[in-house]
C-alpha cells in the first residue's frame, strides 16, 4: 500500500513497529506449515481477487481458494502438484523471471517477498493441505495450556493469556489497587464511575471474596443495561429520526428501553437474538416480543420528494442483511450484493437467498413507517405501575377516612377517580415493528444485477450460504428459522463474534481486532484457543448469559492487573494485545459526559422514556426541513445519561460525534478511538462540562466538612478521581488556586460569570471568588488523562 | 526511571513549550521521543502530518463550492437557443418514458421551457455565460466549463453522497477526508478539512457529506460556523480568559505528568501534547476566522460584511429560507476560504443552500429567486479567483463549482399543474460544473449537450471522472487511494474502473 494505512485498519498481522513481536500465535520450530494462519493470508491477499470465489472475476478458470481448484487437472497440468513444487505451474509462475509471466502480475500491484515464496514452497512440498478458514470451523473447548507460574491464574482465561506471555518472555502485572479496580469495573459494566458510598463499601470489605461480591453488585445495577444498550444501539444503527434528507422524528425509543431491560434481565443471547429478529413470528408472541422486532425497523426511511418507495425498501432490506451479517456472523456479507464475494465464500445468489428471508416483511419505506404497533414499553409499564400504585394508595386512604370528614372524602374520591381515568387512558406510542406479509402476498425475490433494484435477475428462494453450517432439516424457512440458525449450536461464528465483541469492550481491542470481520480477510486472533474456550463456555456453560460471560472475564487475573507499563512490555507490545498489563484506554464519549455529570452530582439516574435534549450549541440543527427544533430539556432531563440524548441522523449530538460516536446511519461495529484537539475542546469548553465544573465546585463547598482550601481541593480531587490526592498533585492545584484567587479578586465580573453561567445564581453565603476558583480547578480535574481514561 | 521519564524530567516547562512550539503536535512529539512514546491509540505517524501524494501534484489545496439543491445549467452556463423554440410545447414522450424524476410524474407530461435569461460569450474561449453572472464572466479565461456532467442519482441526498463520498449510501468517507488522509494538513494548528455552510441550511445528506465514513474520525470535516464559535467549543467559557486557560493547562500538565510517572503510559504524553495543540488551535482558528481585519478594499471586492448575520437563518417562507441579495454569508465564506488555504488548510468545502428551483414556492422561483442567489455568489466567486491569482495562489489552489445534478429542460408541473412560480425538476442526465486554477486549463469549454440540453453529446463526464481528476490534480492516484476493508480496496472513485482522469482538461 502506498498510502499510510491506519493500524486499526490493517488486516495483515504482525506488522506493527519494528522490534515488536508477531501477534499471531507463534509456531514452534519444525511444526507443519499452517494453512489457515500462514498460507491462506498470502493467497487471499495476492491471488483471490482473480483466482478466488468470485466466478465473474475469475481468470484462466483457475481458483486457488479450494484444493480441488488448485490441484485439479487442467491443460498443461494442475496448478499445484501436492508434494512437488518444482512441477507446480503455480510455483513456477510466482518465481518466474519474465516480468510478463510472473504472478501476481505487475499491474495488480501485488508482489510476493522471498519469505512468502519460501512458505508457499514449503507448503506445496508438504502436501499442499487446505484447512477450512478457522472461523468457519465449529469451536471445541481446548485444553488449558500449561503454565510455569501456577500461582498467577485465577481462572481459565489466565492460563491462555499467561501461556502466551511466558512464551514471549513477558510477565504479567500484579493486581491493581482496589480504587482502580472498582473504577474500572464500574465503567466497564455500567458506564458510570463508582459513587463514594460504593467505593467505601468495597474498601471496607475485609472478606476474601470482596471483589466477587463487588462484581455481583455491579452486575445487578440497573445501569448495567444502559451501558450495554448503548453498545447495542451502535450496532443496531439506532436513531430518533428517519434519516435521509427530511430526517423527520420517529418513535423508536420504546425499543431502546426494551434493550436496556433485556440486558438488565440478562435475557439469554439466543433469545435476545430470536426476539429481535423474529419475535412477531413466535407462537403467541407477547407484546414485548413484537416490540423487540423494532430492531430491524431502525433502518432509514426516505421521504424526499419523488423517491421511489421500492428503491429505498430494497435499500432497507439490504441494510438488514448487512447488519445481521456484521452483528452475528462477523462477516461482511454486504459485498455479495453486487458481485460474488471475492474472498469469503458467499456468492451473489446466496446473498439474495439470505435476502429472501427478510424480503417478506410488510414495511415498504412508507412515510409513516407502517406497520406500527402501540406496545407497552418498559417506560410505559413503569409509569403505569407508578400511577396505579398512587390510585391504590388514595383508595386505601379514602377507606380510612371517617364519616365526619365528608369534604375531604369527596376531594379524595374525586382525585382518585381522575387519576384512575388517567391510568385507563394511558396509551403507549406506536412504534415501527416487523410484520410478515400474508402467505398469499409474499414477494418474489430475484438476484438484483449489480445490486440494482430495477434489474431483477434469476429468481431465488430463502437459503443460507453453503460454506456456513447447514440449515436444520425442520427449521421453518422464515425469519424465525434464520434467527434460530444464527444461534444454533452448529454455528461456528455467533458465539465467537459475541465473545470477541464483549472482550474488546473490556480489554480495549478484540482478540480479533476487526470485530466486524472474522472472515478470511479479518485479522487472525491473538489468542485463538482462548477465543474458542470462551465461545464454548458462553454457549454451553453459561447458556448464552452475557452477565455470566462478563463475570468470567472480570474475575480473571488478566482483567484485574495493574495497568502500569513496564519498559519491556511497552516496547514489545505497545498496544497491549498480549495483556501483560491491565487495560487502559480512553472512555467512550457518553461515559466521559456521564462521568462529569455523576461526580458533580448533576446526573439524573432516571431510566427509560422519550429522548431528551441537553445543552447543545445554537444553530447545530440547520437541516433542510427545519420543522423540528432543538429545545433544551428542563429539569433533570437536561442531565440524563448520554444514551437518552436525542439522536438525529443528519445532525448527531456534536460532542459525541467529536469523540468517535456514530450518526446511526449504518451499523457501527466498533468505535475507533481518536484524540483530536477538537475533542479536547469539548471537555474544556462545552457548556455541559462548564456546568459540571460549576456544580462540582458547589458540591465541594456544600458537602465538604473541612472548609480549609487544601481540604476542599483534596475533596474535589477525590470526588473526581475516586482516590486520594498525592502531594505533587495538591501542589499543582494549590498553585493554580493562588493565581486564580488573585485574578478573580481583581475581576469580580469574570468571577461571577465563571461561577454561574450556565448553571445559575450563586448559592447563598458562598463568596463568588471561592466558587470561581473552584470551578476553574474542577474544569482542570475533569480533563485529566486519568479521568478521560479507564485505569 | 525509564528513558521516557528521564526525557520528560529533562524538559523544564519552558523548554517543553518551546520545543513543542508551533507545528509540533502530539505525534511529532512522540516521534521526538523515539518509539517509546507511541500512543495507545496507535500513531506511529501523526495522521495529519503533511505528506506528498504519489503523483506530481498540480494543486496543494482545494476550494470546493457546492451549490446545494443544484443550480440550473440552462439559465447559467449551458445556452440552448434551440430550446426556446420548443418553449411551451409538450415534452415528447421519448424523453419521459422509463425515466424517473422527483416531481414530474408519468402520464402528466410537462412542457419544455426555454432559457429564462440572456447569455453572452466571454473571454478567449468564447465561453457562454449567463447575464446573471457578470462578475464571474469577467474571469472566463480562468474557467474550464464542463457542460457534459451526469450522475446516476436524482434525489438530493444520494446524489450529494455519491458526489462527495463516492457512494449514494451512507457510510463512506468524503472527498475531503480522503484528501487529508492522503496528504495530511499543512497547518497543525488548524483542522485540515474545513466546511463552511451558508444559505440557512446544511446539505440534504447532512453531515455525512463531510464525514470520515470508515476512515478514522481524525479525517472528518470540521464545520466552521458563521454564528457563535467559528469552531465548535472554540471559545473559553464565559469568565475564563486565556491567561487562566494557560495556568489551567500548566496545572493539568503537572497532574498528567504525575499520572505518567505512576503508570508510564505513553498515551499520557500524547494527551499533554493534544492539549497544547488545542491551546494553539484556539488562537489560530479564532484568528484565521476573523475576517474583520481584512482591508476595506478586499472586503468590498468580495462583498463581505464581517459580523453581519445571515438573513437566511431567520427569514423563512413555509419551511424554506428566503434568500436575500444582501445576505453576505456566502461572500464571507469565500473570503474565509482564501484565508484558510493561505494558512495551509488542505480542503475547504463550501455549501450554499437554496438552489433547488422547482418553481413550487416563492423561495424556489427561478424567475425571481435564481437572480437573488446568483447575486449572492457572483461577485464573491469572481473576487476569490482574482484574489487567489493576485497572491500567486491560484496555480496551487483548485476551485470546483457545481451542484449534485442538473435541472430539466422541461418546466416542472408538480401534481400535473402549473402555478404562479416557474422552475425545473431534478435532471441527473446532464449538468454543468466548472473548475479553475490548480493546473486546470482556463478558458476551456469541455463537453456539450444536445440541442435541448437533455443528454451530453460530446465528451460525457461522470461523477467518477470528476473525482478521479480532482484527486489526480492534488497528486493522489485515484486508483490507489484506498483502504482494504474486508479484502476490498475501498476508494472514493468506487470499486469499478469506470472513472478516468480527464487529461483533456488539464493545463
Amino acid at each position: 500500500m502506498l498510502y499510510p494505512i491506519e493500524r486499526e485498519m490493517m488486516k495483515s498481522v504482525g506488522i506493527l513497529t519494528t522490534g515488536v513481536l508477531l501477534l499471531m500465535a507463534p509456531l514452534a520450530r519444525g511444526e507443519r506449515i499452517d494453512f489457515s494462519r500462514q498460507i491462506r493470508p498470502i493467497l487471499s491477499k495476492n491471488c483471490f481477487a482473480c483466482h478466488g470465489p468470485d466466478e465473474k472475476k475469475r481468470k484462466a478458470k483457475l481458483r486457488l481458494d479450494t484444493r480441488e481448484g488448485a490441484t485439479g487437472e487442467r491443460k498443461g497440468g494442475p496448478a499445484i502438484v501436492p508434494g512437488k513444487s518444482a512441477e507446480s505451474e503455480f510455483y513456477l509462475r510466482i518465481t518466474h523471471s519474465d516480468p510478463e509471466e510472473i504472478m501476481p502480475p505487475k499491474k495488480s500491484k501485488h508482489e510476493l517477498n522471498a519469505a512468502e515464496i519460501g512458505l508457499l514452497k514449503g507448503w506445496i512440498d508438504g502436501g499442499a493441505k487446505y484447512d477450512e478458514h478457522w472461523a468457519f470451523v465449529k469451536p471445541v473447548r481446548p485444553e488449558l495450556p500449561k503454565v510455569q507460574n501456577g500461582e498467577w491464574p485465577r481462572n481459565a482465561i489466565d492460563h491462555f493469556i499467561l501461556a502466551r506471555l511466558e512464551n514471549e518472555k513477558l510477565r504479567p502485572m500484579g493486581e491493581a489497587g482496589r480504587r482502580v479496580l472498582i473504577r474500572r469495573l464500574s465503567f466497564d459494566l455500567t458506564g458510570l464511575p463508582p459513587s463514594r458510598a460504593q467505593i467505601s463499601e468495597f474498601l471496607n470489605d475485609q472478606s476474601k471474596d470482596a471483589y466477587e461480591k463487588l462484581v455481583d453488585r455491579v452486575l445487578a445495577s440497573p445501569h448495567y443495561g444502559e451501558r450495554w444498550a448503548r453498545m447495542w444501539m451502535d450496532l443496531a444503527r439506532y436513531a430518533d429520526t428517519q434519516g435521509y434528507e427530511k430526517d423527520n422524528t420517529r418513535t423508536m425509543w420504546p425499543w431502546r428501553d426494551w434493550v436496556i431491560k433485556a440486558f438488565n434481565d440478562d435475557m439469554p443471547y439466543d433469545q435476545f437474538t430470536i426476539e429481535q429478529l423474529a419475535g412477531d413470528l413466535l407462537p403467541e408472541a407477547s407484546s414485548q416480543q413484537v416490540l423487540a422486532t423494532a430492531f430491524h425497523r431502525n433502518t432509514m426511511t426516505n421521504t424526499e420528494g419523488g423517491t421511489t418507495d421500492e428503491e429505498w425498501r430494497v435499500a432497507a432490506v439490504k441494510d438488514r442483511i448487512d447488519t445481521t451479517g456484521l452483528i452475528w456472523l462477523g462477516l461482511s456479507v454486504g459485498c455479495a450484493k453486487c458481485h460474488s464475494h471475492k474472498y469469503d465464500p458467499i456468492s451473489q445468489t446466496e446473498y439474495y437467498q439470505l435476502y429472501d428471508f427478510l424480503n417478506q416483511s410488510a414495511d415498504a419505506d412508507r412515510g409513516g413507517d407502517d406497520p406500527k404497533r402501540a406496545l407497552p414499553s418498559p417506560f410505559y409499564l413503569s409509569q403505569h405501575a407508578e400511577l396505579a400504585q398512587r390510585v391504590d394508595k388514595l383508595r386505601s386512604k379514602l377507606a380510612g377516612l371517617s364519616g365526619e370528614q365528608a369534604a375531604l372524602k369527596a376531594e379524595f374520591a374525586k382525585l382518585s377517580r381522575e387519576l384512575n381515568d388517567k391510568v385507563m387512558k394511558m396509551k403507549p406510542p406506536a412504534i415501527p415493528v416487523m410484520q410478515e406479509l400474508p402467505p398469499n402476498g409474499k414477494r418474489k425475490t430475484h438476484v438484483l444485477v449489480k445490486g440494482d433494484f430495477q434489474s431483477p435477475g434469476t429468481p431465488v428462494t430463502a437459503g443460507v450460504p453453503k460454506s456456513l453450517h447447514a440449515w436444520p432439516s425442520q427449521g421453518p424457512m422464515n425469519r424465525v428459522g434464520l434467527a434460530r440458525w444464527l444461534v444454533s449450536e452448529e454455528n461456528p461464528l455467533t458465539a465467537r463474534v459475541t465473545v470477541n465483541r464483549i472482550w474488546a469492550r473490556l480489554f480495549g481491542i478484540g482478540m480479533v481486532e476487526t470485530e466486524e470481520d472474522l472472515g478470511t480477510q479479518g485479522e487472525l486472533p491473538t489468542h485463538p484457543e482462548l477465543l474458542d474456550w470462551l465461545a464454548v463456555e458462553f454457549r454451553e456453560t453459561h447458556k448464552w448469559s452475557l452477565k455470566k460471560l462478563c463475570k468470567t472475564m472480570v474475575m480473571s487475573a488478566t482483567y484485574r492487573q495493574s495497568s502500569q507499563i513496564k519498559d519491556s512490555a511497552r516496547e514489545r507490545d505497545p498496544r497491549n494485545r498480549l495483556l501483560a498489563r491491565g487495560p487502559r484506554f480512553r472512555l467512550e464519549a457518553e461515559m466521559i459526559r456521564d462521568q462529569a455529570l455523576a461526580v458533580s452530582g448533576l446526573l439524573s439516574r432516571k431510566m427509560y422514556g422519550p429522548p431528551v435534549m441537553p445543552l447543545q450549541p445554537e444553530g447545530i440543527w440547520k437541516t433542510v426541513y427545519n420543522g423540528s427544533n432543538w429545545r433544551t430539556s428542563k429539569g433533570e432531563d437536561r442531565h440524563r445519561r448520554g444514551l437518552y440524548t436525542f439522536a438525529k441522523r443528519t445532525s448527531a449530538y456534536p460532542s459525541f460525534l467529536l469523540m468517535d460516536a456514530g450518526s446511526g446511519e449504518v451499523c457501527l461495529p466498533r468505535r475507533i478511538r481518536t484524540n483530536t484537539p477538537t475533542a479536547a475542546l469539548v471537555t474544556l469548553n462545552d457548556p455541559v462540562f462548564t456546568e459540571a465544573a460549576q456544580a462540582l465546585a458547589r458540591r465541594v463547598v456544600a458537602e465538604g466538612k473541612d472548609q480549609r482550601v487544601a481540604a476542599r481541593l483534596a475533596f474535589a480531587f477525590e470526588l473526581v478521581t475516586g482516590r486520594l490526592v498525592q502531594e505533587v498533585e495538591m501542589a499543582a492545584m494549590l498553585r493554580l488556586y493562588e493565581d486564580q484567587f488573585k485574578h478573580y479578586l481583581e475581576d469580580g465580573k469574570a468571577a461571577m460569570a465563571i461561577a454561574s453561567n450556565p448553571i445559575g445564581p450563586l448559592p447563598e453565603g458562598v463568596p463568588v471568588t471561592e466558587l470561581a476558583v473552584l470551578t476553574v480547578i474542577a474544569n482542570v480535574l475533569l480533563n485529566m488523562d486519568e479521568i478521560l481514561t479507564k485505569g | 526511571m525509564t528513558e521516557n521519564e528521564r526525557y520528560l524530567q529533562a524538559l523544564t516547562r519552558r523548554h517543553f513549550l518551546t520545543r513543542c512550539g508551533v507545528g509540533l503536535g502530539g505525534a511529532a512529539l512522540a516521534n521526538m521521543m523515539g518509539n517509546l512514546a507511541q500512543a495507545e491509540e496507535p500513531r506511529v505517524h501523526n495522521p495529519l502530518a503533511p505528506r506528498m501524494g504519489t503523483l506530481p501534484a498540480k494543486a496543494k489545496n482545494i476550494i470546493y463550492l457546492h451549490m446545494a439543491g443544484s443550480p440550473t445549467q440552462l439559465e447559467l452556463f449551458d445556452y440552448k437557443p434551440e430550446l426556446k423554440k420548443f418553449d411551451g410545447k409538450i415534452c415528447p414522450k421519448e424523453y419521459l418514458d422509463g425515466k424517473r424524476f422527483a416531481f414530474i410524474q408519468p402520464g402528466k407530461n410537462p412542457v419544455m421551457m426555454g432559457p429564462l435569461f440572456e447569455f453572452k460569450q466571454h473571454g478567449k474561449g468564447d465561453t457562454w455565460i449567463s447575464e446573471l453572472l457578470p462578475h464571474l464572466a469577467s474571469q472566463a479565461d480562468e474557467l474550464c466549463v464542463i457542460r457534459s456532467m451526469s450522475t446516476t442519482q436524482f434525489n438530493h441526498s444520494p446524489a450529494q453522497l455519491l458526489l462527495h463520498t463516492g457512494d449514494p449510501r451512507f457510510g463512506s468517507p468524503s472527498m475531503g477526508s480522503w484528501v487529508t488522509y492522503g496528504l495530511g494538513s499543512e497547518n497543525e494548528n488548524l483542522p485540515g478539512f474545513v466546511v463552511l455552510a451558508s444559505g440557512g441550511r446544511t446539505p440534504s445528506a447532512g453531515k455525512s457529506v463531510w464525514g470520515s465514513g470508515y476512515l478514522s474520525s481524525v479525517y472528518q470535516g470540521t464545520q466552521c460556523r458563521n454564528t457563535g464559535d467559528p469552531v465548535l467549543y472554540l471559545s473559553n467559557p464565559d469568565g475564563l480568559d486565556r491567561k487562566t486557560r494557560r495556568r489551567q493547562l500548566d496545572a493539568l500538565r503537572e497532574l498528567n505528568e504525575a499520572q505518567h510517572r505512576a503508570i508510564g503510559d505513553p498515551e499520557t504524553i500524547a494527551r499533554i501534547a493534544q492539549y497544547e495543540l488545542t491551546y494553539r488551535m484556539q488562537t489560530a482558528a479564532a484568528k484565521v476566522m476573523d475576517i474583520s481585519k481584512e482591508p476595506k478594499h478586499v472586503l468590498e471586492m468580495y462583498g463581505a460584511q464581517p459580523g453581519v448575520k445571515s438573513t437566511a437563518d431567520t427569514k423563512n417562507v413555509g419551511d424554506k429560507p428566503l434568500a436575500a441579495a444582501s445576505d453576505p454569508a456566502f461572500a464571507n465564506n469565500c473570503l474565509l476560504a482564501r484565508r484558510l488555504v493561505e494558512s495551509g488548510v488542505r480542503f475547504v468545502q463550501l455549501y450554499d443552500w437554496g438552489w433547488d428551483h422547482h418553481g413550487s414556492s416563492q423561495p424556489e422561483d427561478m424567475k425571481t429567486h435564481l437572480p437573488v442567489k446568483t447575486r449572492q455568489i457572483d461577485r464573491p466567486i469572481a473576487a476569490l479567483i482574482k484574489d487567489l491569482k493576485q497572491r500567486g495562489l491560484l496555480d496551487e489552489t483548485l476551485i470546483v463549482w457545481g451542484g449534485e445534478f442538473g435541472r430539466t429542460p422541461m418546466r416542472e408541473n408538480r401534481g400535473g399543474r402549473y402555478g404562479t412560480f416557474v422552475g425545473r425538476d431534478h435532471h441527473p442526465f446532464a449538468f454543468t460544473m466548472w473548475m479553475a486554477g490548480g493546473g486546470i486549463k482556463g478558458g476551456l469549454n469541455f463537453g456539450a449537450t444536445d440541442d435541448i440540453g437533455y443528454y451530453p453529446s460530446e465528451d460525457p463526464m461522470g461523477v467518477r471522472d470528476l473525482q478521479a481528476t480532482i484527486l489526480h490534480q492534488l497528486g493522489l492516484d485515484p486508483f490507489k487511494l484506498g483502504v482494504v476493508r474486508s479484502g476490498l480496496n475501498s476508494r472514493l472513485i468506487g470499486p469499478t474502473e469506470e472513472g478516468k482522469v480527464r487529461k483533456e482538461i488539464l493545463g
